[in-house]
């Protein structure tokens, strides 16, 4: 019978430092993997298992379409402490992917009727990497993206140095740091202060990926631009075990943010106490 | 091959589930056992893989390594909670392994009504919503203590003609006909719950999780729950687990088990970083009643709660379900 919790070994190809405490890595699986066993969607997550150091989950940010996964990893705990000190070549094995909700660029018509918004704070910016990188394959060309992006210092944004490429896929990205620091000419202030400074795109649809903290205000500030609940997404985070719905650990409501998210609508959870 | 059955009441006052070792102890009294017979189904703790270095191992065998098991006069109660487990580790390989090793043979009496909080009763027609291999029903349900002297076990032909006998399986059958015994009744098993039939009770309760949160309800009770995790230990629906991986005395090596965990343990719902999504008594004392009587319905469509009414013995501060339900549905 087939075991959902075999994971498939991998090895570490390379590594890159993205701010003091997080970095990139780019994973191979050191065999063949059919695409039907290992093929996902940007928003879907994986499980890392470090032998002796267990499992934890982490949203690819890398092109779908390459053949190697990137996972952008926080040094928080003893898994990913182990994580950074291990070199380029260093066996690791994965399992997945997890998560029937994936960011659901198949819903809208983008090029015709709907642009898009993201509110993201932190390490947030990860997840959604995967659908900036695929812009043109998921959104189409001419849509338009545009990004609030909080971070507690300048040095604490993600792929700084991609925003540039990003600009050339129409992705227009709004920039605000937590506080004052030196050589920062652009905003200052928590993401809702950009809602302030900045015109929201027109008839968009929102996805939402920051800390727990993030979403309440955001939303309250979406909602007064009279965004749909329908058409407000969020990616929630959760403790994670099985990654298959069975451990309860994830639970949100009747869902697991496992097997039915990580991303929901609002319209989905927002009855639900404690959900965000 | 072993096999298990309730014991009698010990001096602790505690029915177990002990080994038999001598078939002329069989005890049927249908008396509820401290311990449901989760554990036989989803053990306390199991290994999925070992590890040396960076690599993992399948493991020889699943745990339990003694191969076939029979459960012998298991009470409907827990029965029902078999169909739980089928469902929620229908895809689950240490499971289906160990499943398909275990012989239920149920027993018909239940706990007297004010153990059994959804009055659950023994009658013939919800045999085919429960899984077993044989079925003993007792129709001398009020004497049967008195069997207790008498050679233990007499089917309906034989020489006492006590209980009318049920297979819910071919294995079922095989054993019968292999020891000779052919007046038994085969009833096909048609899935967890009587279709066109939604249980009003769990309606309500799951309408009143759902659409009605009342913060106050836990609160209240998140004043006296000191999280012990008990009602988890005994409760035969809960089956949460967490994995990790536990090394041994050898360098770079061990196991990634699994093991039951509880939703009122601080760490439950920790994620990296340190923040608590349920971060109170109350928000777990909710989750717990939640995944009972709102999301397995969700999910399965029957009840999480088979109202053995065991946590509330166990609860060292007298929380009784009993109660906490009726004010669910009142409030």
């Amino acid at each position: 019978m087939h075991n959902p919790y075999q994971p498939e070994p991998a090895k570490i190809v390379s590594i890159s430092r993205q701010t003091s405490s997080v970095k990139l890595f780019r994973f191979e699986f050191t065999q063949n993997i059919p695409d039907w066993k290992f093929s996902y969607q940007p928003g879907q997550f994986v499980e890392l298992s470090l032998p002796g150091f267990g499992e934890a989950p982490f949203a690819p940010c890398g092109g779908i379409k390459e053949k190697y996964i990137e996972l952008c990893v926080r040094n928080v705990g003893k898994l990913t402490a182990r994580l950074h000190a291990m070199k380029a070549g260093d066996k690791v094995a994965v399992r997945g992917p997890y998560g029937n909700g994936a960011w659901p660029t198949g819903k809208y018509d983008f090029k015709v009727q709907k642009n898009l918004f993201i509110a993201v704070g932190g390490l947030g910016l990860a997840p959604l990497r995967s659908l900036l990188l695929g812009k043109n394959y998921f959104l189409g060309k001419d849509t338009k993206v545009q990004i609030f992006y909080g971070a507690r210092d300048p040095q604490e944004m993600l792929f700084r140095h991609e925003y540039e490429n990003w600009k050339k896929l129409k992705i227009k990205m709004e920039l605000t740091i937590d506080k004052e620091h030196a050589g920062w000419k652009g905003h200052i202030g928590l993401v809702t202060t950009l809602f302030d400074k900045c015109d929201v795109l027109q008839n968009s649809v929102a996805f939402l990926v920051g800390p727990p903290v993030m979403y309440k205000p955001v939303l309250e500030r979406l909602k007064k631009l009279g965004f749909a609940d329908e058409d407000i997404y969020l990616s929630l985070e959760r403790r994670m075990h099985c990654a298959v719905g069975a451990c309860q650990h994830c639970a949100v409501g009747s869902y697991y943010t496992c097997k039915d998210g990580p991303v929901f609508s609002w319209a989905q959870i927002k009855n639900i106490p404690d959900a965000i | 091959m072993s096999a298990h059955m309730p014991s009698a009441v010990k001096k602790t006052g505690q029915i177990l589930i002990k080994g038999i070792s001598n078939p002329d102890e069989l005890n049927l009294d249908g008396q509820l056992p401290f311990y449901s017979f989760k554990r036989f189904f989803v053990p306390e703790k199991e290994g999925l893989f070992d590890y040396q270095n960076n690599k993992l191992r399948d493991k020889k065998s699943v745990y339990p390594e003694r191969s076939q098991r029979a459960l012998v006069g298991m009470n409907i109660l827990d029965m029902k909670a078999v169909n739980l487990y089928d469902q929620v580790f229908e895809k689950d390989p240490y499971y289906q392994a160990r499943r398909r090793n275990i012989l239920i043979v149920g027993y018909s009496l239940t706990p007297e009504i004010e153990n059994n909080i959804f009055e659950h009763k023994y009658e013939e027609d919800i045999l085919e919503h429960l899984p077993f291999d044989i079925f003993l029903a007792d129709y001398n349900a009020p004497s049967s203590r008195e069997l207790r002297n008498s050679p233990p076990l007499k089917l309906r032909g034989g020489s006492g003609g006590l209980y009318k006998v049920f297979t819910g399986s071919i294995k079922g059958q095989r054993i019968l006909e292999h020891f000779g015994y052919k007046d038994y009744e085969h009833i096909q098993f048609s899935g967890p719950i009587k279709e066109g039939e939604a249980d009003k009770r769990m309606e309500r309760l799951r309408d009143r999780l759902k659409n009605h949160h009342n913060p106050k309800i836990w609160e209240e009770l998140g004043k006296f729950c000191i999280e012990c995790g008990k009602c988890t230990l005994v409760c035969p629906t809960c089956f949460c687990f967490r994995i990790d991986d536990l090394p041994s005395l050898e360098n770079n090596a061990g196991e990634r088990s699994r093991c039951w965990d509880s939703c009122y343990y601080q760490e439950f719902s920790e994620i990296g970083g340190g923040h608590k999504f349920l971060n109170s008594t109350a928000r777990r004392l909710h989750f717990w009643y939640f995944h009972k009587f709102a999301r397995i319905p969700d999910e399965f469509n029957f009840a999480g709660c088979v109202g053995c009414r065991r946590c509330a013995a166990v609860c060292p501060v007298g929380i009784d379900i009993f109660k906490v339900l009726k004010d669910i549905e009142n409030f």
